[in-house]
């Protein structure tokens, strides 16, 4: 690797976690600002996440949602198209996946198989949705921004139309599916915490994702596609079908991750409104860089912080949407390349400057 | 349906949409422009709050108005900022506004009042006024106009006043210049980083009025996420059109008949999700049909010109 391309890589690296310490330094400073008590609530927000064994459960079943939007958002990010139908798409994998699991809660099927089948219906749920706005962009030339938005809210409205008339449980206090039953409850992994064996699912994800993109001709397609598509298409890739196929993909992970999330965290089927997830995904696609080993470091980064807000919303007033704020301010200092480029081609420039001197005095 | 309810269905019709033609009208400009505007959601968001919160300190409806304008102004000139001036992506610095604008809207709230989710008990703030027409009288018609929010005539007419700044004013020559290419309108002398501000200052100031509508006549309070996606409504319904804001206006008012259509079954055992799904699939298409037609034309301008080559 030259110089250059590695001073850039580090720097990208290094860029990330001054935005992220910016926007923390940010954060700090406005709960101190507003407590009345600023020591122990930032205390709470920093250390209370890892307090206990169940608040370090906690952070790792906040990830497992994460991760698996995360990759979905990978690949959209990878071959640039802001496909953000993986927002509906959990939606549109968690309710289908309940539908399975109530359908076959009476039958003799064995627990292990009906899991699998849900989480199946799920990934294929999200992969639906995801295919409609790729198929848009690409054979119709559609804005794929644009379809993927309204997607979601046809996503949104079809799961709730199934929810409160094939699937609601007239018995129950408030709008919910029937209890999906014990046999497909995600077993816990750790004892003492929240953790499922969800988590163990999104890390065999992320494993074969990041095989996927690094060592498969189709994830060197992608990448190709991605940077630049004129480029790909000349040496021969075909470009429509790669770019669609992988949205797919990509979507087939934002199913799955709310098919794990109904079965793990919840006894009955009640979203009644878009999860977030979708664009959360987004998020920590970009803090990974497009790099799926990065997205269970990104995740846990936003379950932290997150975990924390919610810590100091429950010993005091101040409401943990405030964390969305960071998170804004961390994209955008993440996605502005202006942001340090000064110092950046200092370094790149002195770094040049010191080899061509090195070459003039060997000469 | 008798005339006093189809006049009564026409004005809620109006009711809703008006926040849905604000919205428009801040994405058609940005999208004459050439850009993108997701964020009209925030816009809304912070013009509704601050609108509110502006109002109570001043006692002022009016001064109330201003501050949404304002809000919605410096909400675009962020976004100018951090993509013009800090080369971020457009898409990604939305994003990343409206995720700061959901969350950041609720805590300023609580900051300011104690209160998380609604300023109603804290904050003493007016509506807007409403204009009573002396035809009230004429079916169908009278019904509909009266009592409207001055907001609602607001819209059309902002609607109209766009498309004849876009279409006539030379300021709107070089947005549509910028638009179509912005390495020819740069050749051609036009700033188009300045461009690019202005466009993001109008499209906020309309989506800043459509926040003002929303807490200030439609309720008479801020709530948590009141907006709901009204700004990426807008977005589409721009789109729809190319950009253009007369039509923009009608596609708006089109998913406001949606909206006022399903309002009216709630109150029937119908289906709503199914009904509240019908806009949205109906702009999927009607985005397809257009995008294929402009498909064949260009694919045919291009055979055109092969056969006089």
């Amino acid at each position: 690797m030259n110089k250059t391309k590695r001073i850039e890589n580090t720097f990208d690296i290094v860029r990330i976690l001054i935005a992220i310490a910016v926007a923390y330094l940010i954060a700090l400073i406005i709960l101190a600002l507003i407590s009345d008590d600023p020591l122990n609530v930032i205390g709470l927000f920093i250390a209370g996440p890892f307090s206990s064994k169940k608040h370090i459960g906690d952070i790792f079943t906040r990830m497992i949602p994460l991760i698996f939007t995360g990759l979905c958002m990978c690949f959209v990010y990878a071959i640039n198209k802001f496909n953000l139908a993986g927002e509906g798409a959990v939606n549109l994998g968690g309710c289908l996946a309940a539908c399975v699991a109530i359908a076959l809660k009476e039958t003799s099927v064995p627990g292990w198989l009906c899991i699998i089948l849900c989480i199946i219906v799920g990934a294929l749920a999200g992969m639906l949705s995801n295919a409609i706005p790729a198929i848009a962009d690409q054979v119709f030339h559609a804005d794929v921004c644009v379809i993927s938005l309204m997607l979601n809210y046809i996503l949104l409205y079809f799961t709730t139309f199934i929810l409160k008339n094939v699937i609601k449980d007239q018995g129950a206090a408030v709008t919910a599916s029937y209890k999906l039953g014990s046999k497909v409850k995600l077993p816990k992994m750790i004892p003492g915490t929240t953790i499922h064996i969800g988590l163990l699912i999104a890390i065999a994800c992320v494993v074969f994702v990041a095989i996927l993109f690094y060592k498969m001709p189709f994830g060197y397609k992608m990448r190709a596609v991605g940077i630049n598509p004129t480029f790909a298409k000349y040496i021969g890739i075909p470009v429509t079908s790669t770019i669609i196929l992988a949205q797919i993909i990509g979507g087939s992970f934002a199913g799955m991750g709310g098919a794990v999330q109904i079965l793990g965290m919840f006894p009955r089927y009640k979203w009644e409104s878009l999860t977030n997830y979708g664009f959360d995904g987004l998020m920590i696609a970009v803090l990974a860089r497009k790099n799926p080993i990065l997205v269970p470091i990104s995740a846990f980064l936003i379950a932290y912080i997150r975990n924390g807000a919610d810590l100091v919303a429950t010993k005091t007033q101040i409401p943990p949407e405030f964390v969305s704020i960071i998170q804004g301010i961390i994209i955008v200092l993440v996605a502005a390349e202006m942001f340090l480029s000064g110092w950046k081609k200092r370094l790149i420039f002195n770094a040049a400057r010191k080899d061509l001197n090195e070459k003039e005095a060997k000469a | 349906m008798s005339l006093m309810r189809i006049g009564a269905f026409l004005y809620s019709t109006l009711r809703l949409s008006t926040p849905l033609i604000f919205a428009a009208l801040s994405a058609a400009i940005c999208e004459k422009a050439g850009l993108f505007n997701m964020a009209a959601e925030s816009m809304m968001l912070w013009g509704a709050l601050i609108g509110v919160m502006v109002n109570g300190w001043t006692g002022s409806v009016w001064v109330g108005f201003l501050g949404a304008c304002l809000a919605g102004v410096v909400v675009g000139l962020l976004i100018a900022l951090a993509t013009v001036k800090g080369k971020a992506d457009l898409m990604l610095a939305q994003i990343a506004i409206n995720l700061a604008s959901t969350g950041g809207t609720i805590f300023m709230l609580f900051v300011v009042t104690g209160d998380k989710s609604t300023s109603a008990m804290t904050i003493q703030s007016d509506t807007l006024p409403k204009i009573f027409v002396p035809f009230k009288k004429v079916p169908i018609i009278g019904p509909m106009l009266n009592k409207q929010n001055i907001l609602t005539y607001g819209a059309i007419l902002a609607a109209v006043i766009l498309y004849i700044f876009i279409k006539r004013s030379k300021t709107g020559v070089h947005i549509r210049a910028v638009g179509e290419n912005p390495n020819a309108a740069e050749s051609v002398g036009i700033s188009v980083s300045k461009t690019y501000f202005l466009t993001w200052a109008i499209s906020g100031l309309l989506g800043g009025i459509g926040g003002a509508f929303m807490s200030m006549a439609y309720t008479s309070a801020f709530t948590k996420n009141m907006v709901a996606g009204r700004g990426y409504i807008g977005l589409c319904a721009s789109s729809m059109v190319g950009g253009n804001p007369i039509g923009a206006m009608f596609c708006a008012i089109v998913f406001g008949v949606a909206d006022a259509v399903a309002n009216q079954l709630q109150l029937t055992n119908a289906p709503v999700d199914i009904v509240m799904m019908l806009p949205y699939i109906v702009t999927i298409v009607v985005l397809i049909i257009i995008s294929v037609i402009k498909m064949k034309a260009h694919a045919r301008k291009i055979r055109s010109k092969a056969q006089k080559a």
